[in-house]
């Protein structure tokens, strides 16, 4: 924003790590949570992936990148609009920091919470079931990239004035859900008719699931360049729409 | 800009569409006052402190604090100031300790200096034997004051509150005006909205009065009071009353209203004297028992009644009014 001066980066690098922190430590554990964020994945992989016949190795991917997909853009419409109806939003808003660095703090809690969830499957999948990776950096940048996208997208969805969580948690999966069945999640994108190949490329989803596959030795469709491009650019328009929607939110507020 | 102000502000509008919350209000607090901000439900009182504080952007005008614009210098005015604002703001989930460890941390306060600061708050509130317990299981005092000391972790210049004791017990009340005047003899703006028009007269320097997005008037409390020489008032008391009593007392003379008070009667006037004159006449005639006599110049109330043409809320009437306010945003 255009009130962080150089001289205040450091400060507003620590207090954004300090809203992060206490978002870990006050929602991480909250129901919603829980549901949205673990639950709601790994229910739709089971009920995805029990009686069909694919090996466990491949499905291990999907696994990564739903949870990757759901945990990180869960944690900013849990907490946003419990932190409006306590009132305690405001607190940052009144604190001597930047609006960056508080939407920073809470995309941070989204990340940590999003990777943080998404190891489970892949050190499941390795001790397990024979999962290798064979490319780390692309699973790095798939970890990384995909939980810094979602979470943002999960910040961008928190702008939507509200005081309960259904407010903006049902426009959220409004577009969450579609997202899955466009993203080679049910079906590989090679085996998809081309315009919705074309269609397929546009979701975000799309490029972690590849980038999950790749990382793992499997064939992609659009290749890790195209991948991390493409998310990096989401992960850049969700945080930037983001900021502008609760710029906006303060103005009607 | 005058460095002996706290707060100016200047020309501060905020709009909802078509509805006008604030005016173009203009007005400044001197540094180390008591500024009260009066209005009637709705009136746009707790829109201006959420613009001032910069949790809401004016539509149009601005405000400087301690010099400082809050809108394009708003980390350093956010530096200057602490804020209670109407409903207690703390996080139910953390003991009192970190509530206020987390406060230091916004204000990117070093670890020893905030666990110092943190201490001496909690000592100072009496809340340190219980600093480690989650607040949600709290009364409301003990909240209103940890939002209180949070409020006060920067050892902040301007002091926003908003309705600091709406709603609490007698005791908690008493705790938290003393608190302020002590802040205050210490050098600390205050800046309060209140509904409570007896506890703007004890402890304000000035007070605006806003009424539909409009200062009606900003002066001291006994200036005001000053002002308001027609809303003198003589009080009196009978040993008994009859029904007709209160018709009888409207026609006296230079009474302009009678209001029934509990077991006495406030009769308003411009002339006391002649007031004074034909109740004693009154109870004479009619063999009536004089148990209280005062007379009494005008309340802040009175003034307060007078210019905005509402009679104060009842608490009930303040939380519905609250909520009303939620509803439209204001």
């Amino acid at each position: 924003m255009s009130n962080v001066r150089p001289s205040h980066y450091g400060r507003e690098m620590r207090v954004a790590w300090a809203i992060a922190a206490k978002d870990m430590r006050t929602y991480y554990t909250k129901p919603p949570s829980l549901m949205f964020g673990i639950l709601f994945p790994f229910s739709l992989f089971l009920s995805f992936s029990i009686g069909r016949n694919m090996p466990l190795t491949t499905q291990i991917p999907i696994l990564i990148s739903q949870t990757l997909f759901f945990a990180s853009s869960s944690i900013g419409p849990v907490v946003i609009p419990m932190e409006r109806a306590n009132q305690t939003f405001d607190r940052f808003l009144t604190s001597p920091v930047s609006l960056l660095s508080i939407l920073a703090g809470k995309t941070l809690a989204g990340i940590i919470y999003g990777a943080g969830v998404s190891v489970i499957p892949v050190l499941v999948g390795i001790a397990f079931f024979g999962s290798q990776i064979v490319n780390i950096g692309a699973m790095i940048a798939c970890f990384a990239l995909s939980s810094l996208a979602f979470s943002a997208l999960g910040i961008m969805f928190a702008s939507i004035p509200g005081q309960t969580l259904g407010q903006v948690m049902m426009p959220l999966n409004f577009v969450r859900i579609p997202l899955l069945f466009i993203s080679g999640v049910f079906a590989p994108i090679g085996e998809l008719p081309t315009w919705m190949q074309a269609v397929s490329m546009l979701s975000p989803l799309t490029h972690t699931v590849e980038l999950a596959r790749y990382a793992s030795g499997a064939e992609t469709f659009f290749g890790p360049v195209l991948n991390i491009t493409i998310l990096s650019a989401y992960a850049a328009v969700f945080l930037f729409m983001g900021i502008r929607f609760h710029l906006m939110n303060q103005r009607k507020e | 800009m005058n460095t002996e102000n706290a707060i100016e502000v200047s020309n501060l509008t905020k709009r909802y569409g078509d509805i006008l919350a604030v005016d173009h209000i203009n007005f400044e607090v001197k540094k180390g006052e008591v500024f009260g901000f009066l209005g009637p439900n709705g009136a746009g009182k707790t829109t201006t402190i959420r613009m001032l504080t910069g949790i809401s952007i004016p539509t149009e005008g601005t405000a400087t604090i301690m010099g400082y614009d809050i809108q394009s210098e708003s980390v350093e005015a956010k530096e200057q100031m602490g804020i209670v604002p109407d409903v207690s703001n703390v996080y139910n989930e953390l003991s009192a300790w970190d509530n206020l460890i987390f406060t230091g941390k916004l204000y990117d306060m070093s670890k020893t200096y905030r666990e110092k600061r943190a201490e001496e708050l909690l000592r100072m509130f009496g809340l340190l034997e219980r600093c480690k317990e989650k607040v949600q299981g709290f009364s409301r005092g003990m909240k209103r004051r940890i939002c209180i000391a949070m409020a006060l972790m920067n050892r902040s210049h301007i002091l926003f509150l908003d309705e600091p004791t709406s709603g609490l017990d007698v005791q908690s009340v008493l705790v938290i005006r003393d608190l302020i005047r002590k802040l205050n003899q210490q050098g600390l703006t205050v800046f309060l909205t209140t509904h409570n028009i007896e506890e703007a007269s004890q402890m304000c320097d000035h007070v605006a009065i806003i009424n539909h997005g409009r200062i009606a008037v900003i002066d001291t409390p006994e200036r005001l009071k000053r002002t308001m020489e027609n809303l003198q008032s003589v009080e009196v008391a009978f040993e008994t009353v009859s029904p007709n009593m209160l018709k009888e007392l409207k026609e006296f003379r230079d009474v302009s209203n009678v209001v029934k008070e509990g077991d006495k009667f406030r009769l308003i006037t411009n002339d006391p004297t002649s007031v004074l004159t034909s109740t004693w006449n009154y109870a004479q005639k009619n063999n009536l028992k004089l148990i209280t006599v005062n007379t009494l110049g005008p309340s802040l109330e009175d003034v307060f009644v007078k210019l905005t043409g509402i009679r104060p809320a009842t608490e009930g009437e303040r939380t519905e009014g609250k909520n009303y306010k939620r509803r439209l945003g204001g």
